[in-house]
């Protein structure tokens, strides 16, 4: 039986015998049939069901007259990623505004919830990550379509209808690694710090890993705007009006 | 938002910036290895041999044309 932390073992013993039934049935056969949810879903399913309670109660307590804390800090979060779409989109990327935050606030939650004992970040896996960044991908490439209709396609043969050819595998590896980029650079900074808090824990258990915690959180904090902020470049050459 | 004097076109916030950069050591090595994965998976598909090392090779040109334009695209937005 692998390591489980009391969440993921909770799921188990509620969901484990109808998952592995699922994915039996499906052809995957799991490592442990006995508990076929990991660590990093069993994060997921937490963070997921941590943001939804909080919408729910900012959706409820919603006021114009007296907005309290958490209606001020989430108006904060949504205007700052408007306004930052807003500068690399140009107009109408108020669309986009749902998506980036709830990817962003996924991802925050994801990268901070390592900081809780008893708990791990899910995003210092590859899985999650590279999950995010599918999702990125393809959302951008579906607004691009969205757009632009079947001519989003010329964006990939590039300038020249003669270098097409070249132009074409070239386009789709570029916009590949763009994946690969965006899931390695959050997964190898979650998986450093938690590494470096790790370390420096079972080295001088008193003080010194309180300081590699606070580079942990803006570590979180720093990457979170970094992926989204690459997911709205991205969005932005999809949907730009030159295709 | 405030104008390049030179190019007038509006200048880029120091975070959008320093996401740009970051992309930068990325998205070579990315572009490569996705190069030589696409190749190794169609060897495999088709039983050839030799479609991995085109699949690098086209990695590594795709890896510069990105890292060209985005420096590229950098240097005239900021």
């Amino acid at each position: 039986m692998p390591e489980q932390l009391w969440f993921t073992e909770i799921l188990n013993r509620l969901f484990g015998t109808a998952v592995t039934g699922l994915l039996e049935r499906l052809g995957i056969h799991p490592h442990y049939p006995q508990a076929p949810i990991p660590n990093s879903l069993g994060m997921e399913v937490l963070v997921c069901l941590f943001l939804l309670i909080v919408f729910l109660i900012v959706r409820a307590s919603l006021s114009v007259d007296r907005p309290g804390a958490l209606q001020h800090t989430f108006e904060g979060v949504v205007g700052f990623i408007e306004g930052q779409s807003h500068e690399i989109i140009g107009p109408h990327s108020e669309g986009h505004t749902p998506f980036l935050v709830s990817l962003a606030l996924f991802i925050l939650f994801c990268n901070l919830i390592g900081l809780i004992p008893g708990f791990e970040s899910p995003t210092a896996l590859p899985v999650v990550p590279l999950g995010c960044a599918i999702v990125a991908f393809m959302y951008y490439h579906a607004q691009g379509f969205k757009h632009a209709g079947l001519k989003y396609l010329a964006h990939f043969a590039g300038p020249m209808p003669a270098l097409a050819p070249l132009m074409v595998p070239i386009e789709l590896i570029s916009h590949l690694a763009r994946v690969l980029s965006l899931t390695i650079r959050l997964y190898a900074n979650m998986f450093a710090g938690d590494m470096v808090t790790l370390v420096f824990f079972s080295l001088v258990p008193l003080g010194v890993p309180i300081f590699f915690l606070g580079l942990h959180l803006g570590v979180s904090f720093l990457q979170t705007y970094i992926f989204v902020l690459l997911t709205t470049v991205y969005l932005a050459g999809a949907v730009a009006e030159e295709h | 938002m405030p104008e390049n004097p030179e190019t007038g076109q509006p200048k880029k916030s120091v975070l959008v910036q320093l996401a740009n950069y970051s992309e930068l050591a990325f998205i070579f090595p990315a572009a490569t290895v996705v190069g030589w994965l696409v190749g190794t998976a169609l060897d495999r598909w088709l039983h050839t041999t030799w479609l991995y090392l085109a699949g690098l090779i086209v990695g590594i040109i795709a890896g510069f044309v990105a890292l060209i334009r985005l420096v590229t695209s950098s240097d005239s937005k900021t």
